[in-house]
């Protein structure tokens, strides 16, 4: 409690005392929670659903037409970005399997899971596509991601 | 014999390749040796005569089979906006809803039993979906209310069912379609679907005895004989299949050979067809008449234009009406002719009663109904000509022009109806109101408006001119201007892609510049206020479109980066480039220009596509267009991009967009003007929408309007009158907010004078402090500072 005071007291003085200069040059950047949203909503969770059942049965096509749909309800939803690259993947795609992980990166800020994810979709895709250095950076990326 | 299934039928027609019916004809032959020559004379003349009747006969025989087989299913491609996707939570009003249903032909019902009827009570909407073939598979009709709160759907209840619904697709509005080259437009209908009473009217009515002739009927000839020879017409006598065979070859010369051709014709078809194939195809040939310049044919496309239902649906009444207008579609038009159209209608009725098909009892019932003509046709030709034109456009890549117009796909569209109504009002108000506003003579302005959805590059809604329903020149395909200021972004992008030379913070030298070069002409740009505005930050020199500065950024970064730029954001600049074209003097269209905002908008290129995927006639998935997504401007120079495209917004040229829309929305844009004000520009994104919009003169003279007092206006009512995500762009790793001296580019603070809170990519910020910001004794404070955290 005591220690608490001080510090509090601490900063206001140091405020007094520096002036605009106190602001240290690169503020950390906030700590963005680690909650992993919940995945999708019910309008698109049924879409999902059979796209999951569809590419399970190896019908590719139709289950990338469910996830588009449920794409047009959540269309910043990172968790159907991803599955639509797996689906590219699966399809051997490439290019688009990498461009659609890259695209749920983009939107899945602070949720390492789906980012270490996304990164292992790129690599695997840039192997099949040649570009091995590029997929052994992507393969670190997703080393780096902590969940 | 059964009628085989639509498919079966279909293949059974296709394959057939040789005749397997007789031929009509005989071979005569002669024996006797000893003959007198003028016999012989006769006989090879005999011979000779029979040899050119038969080889006329299989002429006509060619091509009468020809003409049936390649006539069956001749059917216009059918093209569809976007279905409505309905589910809790989506931001729709119960009056948006009915709106739609309307746009799709619902009927008003107090008790909506049957698929395509809703009853709308305050809050709640109640209604029953059409079963519709999609992509996915056939959707069968659903009943349900749809309950709505606060500007949302709140819940959708199935009717007799349990458990809410969590998502609910309507069937997708009919949006136009790709005609024959004759404009021929039919729904094909399989003998199977059509009621038996349309078939009893018909055959009551033209042709009684049509079961048991082969093609010709002797007893109508006979009488129309009497008929000709008392002198008062050629007209009566024809079989249904004699009526087919005139319509192929649309021709109404009454001459003496054209009747007997068609009798020929008529007994051919009957050898090599059953009387089902013949009544089918009869039965989708007919003409209704015109609608605008499209021809209605056969009686499943009537029944959609004189009553909005379908074939299987028309009543007694109805189906005699149809078999009526036979005789003289505009004479006896329900529309035009109400009067003569009755009382057609209560003949053939009258006729079913005599050929005992129908009671007396039913024709009396019948008679006093009204004729239940639907007062406004469902659309035919498509009131968005150039959403068309583009979506054509994108078919004409995977189909040949003659399969578009005749195997009857089925095309579906991202079209969405409210955006493109809402294009097409800001357009053309926006016109008037400037004309009016500004003594411009009326009618001189011109325009054209795309509009995309930013997160998938679906086109939403295309405009290609002030008259959106005029299907001429598609200025926003079409037409190529100079794109001034628009093209500046791809500078922008040059210089703060990695390896990061400069920063939004850089300052930039917008002092006099003279360009020569030996072989072109001496190049001097000026700002659109014609000063020199010193040392300005990058982010400025954006936000106020200054051409001097940019121009001098373009030329040391090279032109052939920022072409090469342009390319990666999905457009193809002239060659070779110019230093002018630096300043947007090359010409791009409204598309090549809403692609390259699409791609601006979150860094990725994503080509703008107007179509979803394409079914057969019989709702088998044919082709899918993919979303397709590459990623081509990093994540963090992206978002540095995005910030100065905002500060166009927020402080720039762009800053009167804020009359129309609300600060949070963060929209981000950039005006474009071009040499002496010919074109207006302005191309930008919120969240959910890109928007691009021209505005100039036909005969490119000048038409007196910045972007920013012409096009810009456009947009802002454009997105002002739609739902709207706002811009929140994800912060990326790797980027940091700094706070910078905007005069000097260093870092400052927030409490410090002149200052700006701008992002860097980690590393690039300036180093040096401004006086006010600098830290005394910055050293030793912050490490005792930090000993005690």
């Amino acid at each position: 409690m005591r220690k608490l005071l001080i510090r509090t007291l601490l900063v206001v003085l140091a405020g007094l005392f520096t002036g605009c200069a106190v602001r240290p040059p690169v503020a950390p950047p906030p700590k963005v929670p680690e909650v992993e949203a919940e995945p999708v909503g019910p309008a698109a969770a049924p879409l999902l659903h059979t796209a999951r059942q569809l590419a399970s049965a190896g019908d590719l096509e139709p289950a990338g037409a469910q996830l588009e749909r449920a794409l047009r309800i959540e269309p910043r939803n990172p968790l159907l970005w991803q599955e639509l690259a797996r689906i590219r993947l699966g399809q051997r795609l490439y290019r688009q399997a990498e461009g659609l992980a890259a695209r749920s990166n983009s939107l899945a800020a602070g949720q390492p899971q789906l980012r270490r994810e996304n990164w292992r979709i790129i690599g695997r895709a840039r192997n099949a596509l040649g570009d091995h250095q590029g997929a052994r950076e992507a393969f670190d990326r997703a080393g780096q991601e902590q969940p | 014999m059964a009628i085989a299934s639509g498919k079966a039928l279909l293949k059974r027609l296709l394959t057939r390749s040789t005749p397997s019916g007789k031929t009509p004809g005989r071979r005569s032959s002669g024996k006797s040796p000893r003959r007198s020559f003028a016999k012989k004379i006769l006989l090879a003349g005999l011979l000779f005569a029979v040899l050119l009747a038969s080889g006329y006969i299989l002429h006509l025989d060619f091509v009468i089979r020809e003409r049936f087989e390649g006539r069956r299913f001749a059917l216009p491609a059918r093209v569809y906006a976007r279905p409505l996707e309905l589910y809790p939570g989506l931001k729709l009003t119960a009056a948006e809803l009915v709106k739609e249903l309307q746009l799709l032909g619902y009927r008003e019902n107090p008790s909506p039993r049957e698929p395509g009827s809703y009853r709308w009570r305050e809050s709640r909407v109640t209604l029953m979906t059409r079963a519709f073939v999609f992509g996915d598979g056939m959707q069968p009709p659903v009943a349900l209310q749809a309950d709505f709160a606060g500007g949302r759907v709140e819940r959708l209840q199935p009717l007799g069912g349990s458990e809410d619904l969590a998502l609910l697709r309507l069937d997708p509005a009919l949006i136009g379609g790709i005609y024959p080259g004759n404009n021929e437009d039919r729904v094909l209908v399989r003998l199977s679907e059509v009621p038996q009473r349309v078939v009893d009217a018909l055959i009551a009515v033209e042709d009684v005895r049509f079961h048991s002739h082969r093609g010709v009927d002797p007893r109508g000839i006979a009488r129309a004989l009497v008929m000709t020879l008392s002198g008062r017409s050629l007209q009566g006598g024809s079989t249904l299949t004699q009526q087919l065979v005139k319509n192929f070859f649309l021709s109404s010369e009454r001459t003496l050979r054209r009747k007997l051709n068609e009798m020929i014709m008529a007994l051919l078809l009957e050898v090599h067809y059953s009387k089902e194939e013949i009544l089918e195809t009869y039965l989708n040939e007919v003409y209704f008449g015109q609608d605008g310049n499209r021809a209605i044919h056969g009686f499943g496309l009537a029944s959609a234009h004189f009553f909005d239902k379908p074939l299987m649906q028309v009543d007694l009444s109805e189906a005699a009406l149809l078999v009526g207008m036979l005789k003289g579609p505009s004479y006896y038009s329900p529309r035009r002719h109400p009067e003569r159209a009755l009382g057609r209608r209560n003949l053939v009725l009258a006729a079913m009663a005599e050929a005992g098909v129908i009671t007396d009892q039913q024709q009396l019932a019948t008679r006093i109904l009204p004729l239940g003509v639907v007062q406004r046709p469902p659309r035919g030709t498509s009131p968005y000509p150039a959403f068309l034109n583009l979506v054509h456009r994108q078919l004409r890549e995977n189909y040949r022009d003659q399969d578009l117009r005749s195997e009857g796909l089925q095309i579906f569209t991202t079209l969405d109806p409210w955006v493109q109504q809402a294009a097409e009002q800001a357009l053309v108000r926006r016109l008037e109101q400037l004309e009016r506003n500004r003594g411009l003579p009326a009618d001189s302005l011109q325009g054209a408006v795309l509009v995309s959805d930013a997160r998938n590059g679906e086109v939403q809604a295309v405009v290609g001119g002030r008259n959106p329903r005029y299907e001429g020149f598609n200025r926003a395909l079409d037409a190529r201007r100079p794109v001034g200021s628009l093209i500046k972004p791809a500078i922008f992008l040059a210089a703060l892609q990695p390896p990061h030379r400069y920063t939004l913070a850089s300052l930039l030298d917008d002092s006099p510049l003279l360009l020569q070069q030996p072989g072109t002409e001496d190049w001097q740009p000026q700002n659109y206020d014609k000063e020199f505005h010193g040392s300005v930050p990058l982010y400025r020199a954006l936000a106020q479109s200054y051409n001097v500065s940019t121009a001098r950024l373009g030329l040391e970064l090279g032109i052939a980066q920022v072409q090469e730029n342009l390319r990666r954001l999905g457009v193809e600049p002239e060659r070779p480039g110019y230093a002018a074209s630096l300043l947007g003097t090359d010409a791009y269209s409204v598309l090549e220009m809403a692609q390259l905002y699409q791609t601006l908008a979150g860094g990725f290129r994503i080509p703008p596509r107007a179509i979803r995927e394409v079914l057969t006639f019989d709702g088998r998935p044919l082709q899918r267009y993919p979303l397709a997504v590459e990623q081509v401007i990093d994540a963090p120079t992206s978002y540095l991009l995005t910030t100065a495209l905002q500060r166009v917004v927020t402080e720039g040229t762009g800053r009167s967009l804020s009359r129309y829309l609300p600060e949070g929305l963060g929209a981000a844009g950039k005006t474009g003007t071009t040499d002496a004000l010919r074109d207006s520009w302005f191309a930008g994104f919120t969240g959910s929408r890109v928007a691009v919009v021209w505005l100039g003169r036909d005969d490119n003279q000048p038409a007196g309007l910045t972007g920013a007092e012409g096009a810009l206006t456009v947009w802002g009512q454009l997105m002002a009158a739609l739902e709207q995500e706002p811009l929140l762009p994800v912060v990326p790793e790797g980027i940091e907010n700094v706070w910078i001296e905007v005069s000097s580019g260093r870092r400052s603070a927030a409490a410090c004078p002149d200052v700006i809170k701008l992002p860097f990519v980690v590393g690039t910020a300036p180093a040096e402090m401004a006086p006010c910001a600098a830290p005394r004794e910055k050293g030793a404070v912050r490490r005792w500072f930090e000993r005690i955290f």
